[in-house]
């Protein structure tokens, strides 16, 4: 179980994987849960969902969605801001990776829209694949 | 462009913001362009190419005599000059009798004797051909045509107006106050929700089109050439080529200037520099052509493409050429790309983080019309990150030749290759060993 | 083994999510939290335009992103724009013919639009009645100017402030990166950025 302590007056969003190292194959079931917990006299006018991968490191951040959900209708956004799970099966690529100024990160992001126009984004890591993390120098191997 | 988010407040893994207004104003700005483009677009659909289809369809027909010539004197507003436009009195008969009115001959010009020059050419009594308007009899013309540089302008201004206007109201209405994950969803929102990726799909990775369309002569496929020689040389040849016309025009005129008596020093100081950077530019173009040929071309094929992690491939480098090579080493390289801002300027930066070599040659003496032949064999590691491609960031898989030539100076010429992500796990991995 | 998904990543505290303008909080040459507010009253009080002017890296973007964020909590942004080239003097003008008159619109990159562009782009927002906020490698002409100076201090302030790099980066590091780009704070972090990388590899090499 993922916990985030929470912070005054900000959502606390507690994100539990079925694979407990966090650790999927491609083409591999992620199962998610989460629950949150919400301060006193916020309204929630509508929650995404998203799976996404995104890149850190040295170069501009750059965005793929795999899976996006947005709800808004009010009996669903009820149930589903105080809890809720999805289901998706991952793609083949981007595999996570752990490169020197290119980094590939999957993550599962929550986000809350309140009214009177904030809102809130709870983003939780996980890893596609094996890759190894590149090495810092250059190493030459024989064929 | 992408702004600043300054809005949003990073604690941990978790961020907050206000969400800003839909922009408004910029919608209303682009609303009026495509208004402006709406409206350009029809004055001069009204007052251009109406009127000339008009006349190619409606007008009719006509001879008419020539019982008269003018001027017609148009005074330029605010200003102490008058163009001249040449006319001639026209008698024709129309479906209401005779008719006789004044015809433009020629475009308005600011000399007055030239446009006097111009009605010379015209005779009284004689017969022209003219096309009168069936619905005012009194609008007649000597030519018709259509203007294509009016045409041109008429779908290029206000249509550059209207595409610009209306993509940008399209814009403000798809993106009006939505996330960014909902905005990088756009396309998936309705046809992806709760459907299976399927496994022929690689998000991320490049498209390989242009790297299998090319077959080899050996093996299955040529490898495209990465390096950027081709176009230092092309580019050297342009700038030689349009520096040296520029230059040949302004000799030219110095030469005819001097013949005539007359010196322009200040052409001849600007002639100077030219003629310094034309020749430097000549002998760069020249020593890269002779540079490029001399060393000859170099190929590399490969047995399968694109590949896969665990997979193992022939490769094939191919050197043409003559003269002999210290040395010609082909290796294959893992290298990252990440674009960032630094300031005002865009920056990539680029990182080779793992190197394999596949073969190396020594004391090569290639003999003229001859190509010399390397054969080696690529293991791609079972753990290696495949090919991946987004708008700033990429990793990329290169085969690498680098040659050392003995009277000419070493090159270096990639060849991209990709790798595609493995299916499903099949056997073990290791984590640890640093090899991608 | 399977490692914990914490210690399979390697967070680099000088990513470019962290370093880039909005990422770090303002600080002063002195390395001192600037008061952004008390900034933007003092802007007001010269008559609402200001040029933030400084050589490269010295945080004049980080300081307009606080100055924007501020307006705009305020109700006084009319909106904010990088400039690359003189060609971006279209969405210059566009900014400014949509503001609304009393709003302030920040401009990151000033000198980019030329001495024309920028001429045309302050008469237009004059006209509107808006006012401007702007970065510059030089002088703007802009009725209060903001000087910015990169200083050994403030770097070590922004690197306490960014996410913690587990005692991976020494001060020597830092003075180092600091000499090696001649105070360009931008230069300097992304020098630290690879060292980081560096180090934190180094396990996993042995």
């Amino acid at each position: 179980m993922t916990a985030i302590e929470p912070l005054r007056g900000f959502p606390s969003v507690t994100v539990q994987f079925c694979a407990p190292d966090r650790r999927y194959e491609p083409l591999q079931p992620i199962n998610i849960r989460y629950q949150i917990d919400l301060p006193a006299g916020s309204t929630v006018r509508a929650i995404e969902r998203s799976i996404l991968w995104y890149t850190e490191g040295k170069g501009e951040e750059d965005l793929g969605i795999h899976i996006f959900e947005r709800i808004t209708e009010p009996t669903a956004l009820t149930a589903a801001t105080a809890a809720g799970g999805f289901t998706a099966l991952l793609p083949r690529s981007p595999l996570s990776y752990e490169g020197l100024i290119v980094k590939i990160r999957w993550c599962v992001r929550v986000r809350l829209f309140f009214a009177g126009g904030r809102d809130f984004v709870s983003e939780h890591v996980f890893d596609l694949g094996r890759v190894p993390a590149a090495l810092s120098r250059p190493i030459a191997s024989s064929p | 462009m992408r702004l600043p988010r300054f809005f949003a407040k990073k604690r941990g893994d978790r961020r907050t913001g206000a969400e800003v207004w839909g922009s408004i104003g910029d919608g209303l700005f682009h609303a009026m362009l495509l208004l402006a483009g709406i409206a350009f677009a029809a004055l001069l659909i009204t007052g251009v190419a109406v009127p000339e289809w008009r006349t190619h369809h409606h007008f009719l027909e006509a001879r008419g005599t020539v019982v008269g010539k003018g001027l017609a004197r148009r005074a330029v507003p605010g200003q102490m000059i008058s163009t001249w436009q040449p006319c001639i009195r026209l008698r024709y008969s129309t479906a209401v009798g005779l008719q006789e009115a004044w015809a433009l001959l020629d475009s308005p010009v600011s000399d007055r004797l030239m446009a006097v020059a111009a009605l010379e050419s015209t005779t009284l009594g004689s017969e022209v051909a003219c096309w009168h308007d069936p619905a005012d009899p009194r609008v007649v013309i000597l030519e018709r045509g259509y203007n294509w540089w009016m045409w041109a302008m008429t779908l290029l201004l206000p249509g550059s107006l209207l595409a610009f206007g209306g993509a940008g109201v399209a814009r403000t209405i798809a993106t009006w106050g939505k996330s960014e994950e909902r905005q990088a969803a756009a396309g998936f929102l309705d046809s992806n929700r709760g459907e299976e990726p399927t496994t022929a799909a690689r998000p991320g990775v490049p498209p390989c089109d242009d790297l299998v369309n090319s077959p080899g002569t050996i093996l299955a496929f040529q490898l495209p050439v990465e390096s950027g020689e081709s176009w230092t040389l092309l580019g050297f040849g342009l700038f030689a080529l349009l520096w040296n016309a520029v230059l040949i025009v302004l000799a030219v005129n110095a030469g005819l200037d001097l013949l005539g008596g007359q010196i322009d020093w200040l052409l001849m100081g600007i002639l100077v520099p030219f003629l310094v950077v034309g020749i430097a530019g000549i002998v760069i173009f020249i020593r890269s052509l002779i540079l490029a040929t001399a060393v000859g071309t170099t190929q590399v094929e490969i047995s399968a493409h694109p590949l896969l992690p665990g997979g193992q491939y022939e490769v094939l480098l191919g050197q043409g050429g003559s003269g002999s090579f210290t040395s010609l080493e082909m290796v294959v390289e893992l290298e990252e790309q990440a674009t960032f801002r630094q300031g005002t300027d865009t920056r990539t930066e680029r990182v080779v983080v793992w190197r394999a070599p596949l073969g190396s040659w020594q004391g090569l003496q290639l003999a003229p019309g001859t190509r010399f032949e390397g054969r080696a064999v690529f293991h791609v590691p079972a753990i290696a990150m495949h090919s991946f491609a987004s708008e700033h960031n990429a990793v990329t898989w290169r085969v690498v030749i680098r040659g050392r030539p003995t009277r000419w100076p070493a090159f270096t010429r990639a060849f991209p290759v990709l790798i595609y992500p493995l299916p499903p796990p099949s056997g073990e991995r290791l984590l640890n060993g640093g090899m991608p | 083994m399977t490692l914990p998904t914490a210690s399979r990543h390697i967070a680099n505290p000088f990513a470019s999510r962290h370093v880039r303008p909005g990422g770090l909080r303002p600080l002063t040459a002195e390395a001192e939290l600037r008061d952004v507010p008390a900034l933007v009253a003092k802007i007001r009080v010269a008559g609402g335009s200001a040029a933030i002017e400084g050589p490269h890296g010295t945080g004049k973007s980080t300081l307009l992103v606080a100055v924007a964020a501020e307006l705009a909590s305020a109700g006084r942004l009319a909106g904010t724009l990088q400039l690359r080239s003189v060609g971006d003097c279209l969405p210059a003008l566009r900014l400014a013919w949509q503001a609304e008159p009393g709003s302030t619109i920040c401009f990151d990159g000033w000198e980019q639009l030329g001495r024309v562009g920028s001429l045309a782009v302050r008469f237009l927002a004059r006209l509107r009645g808006c006012d401007l906020v702007v970065t510059s490698h030089r002088s703007a002409g802009l009725p209060l100017s903001i000087s910015m100076a990169g200083s050994f201090r403030l770097l070590r302030a922004i690197v306490a402030a960014l996410p913690d790099h587990g005692g991976l980066i020494q001060d020597e590091d830092l003075t180092a990166a600091f000499a090696r780009h001649g105070g360009n704070l931008r230069e300097s972090l992304s020098d630290l950025y690879d060292r980081f990388e560096e180090r934190a590899r180094q396990p996993l090499r042995s």
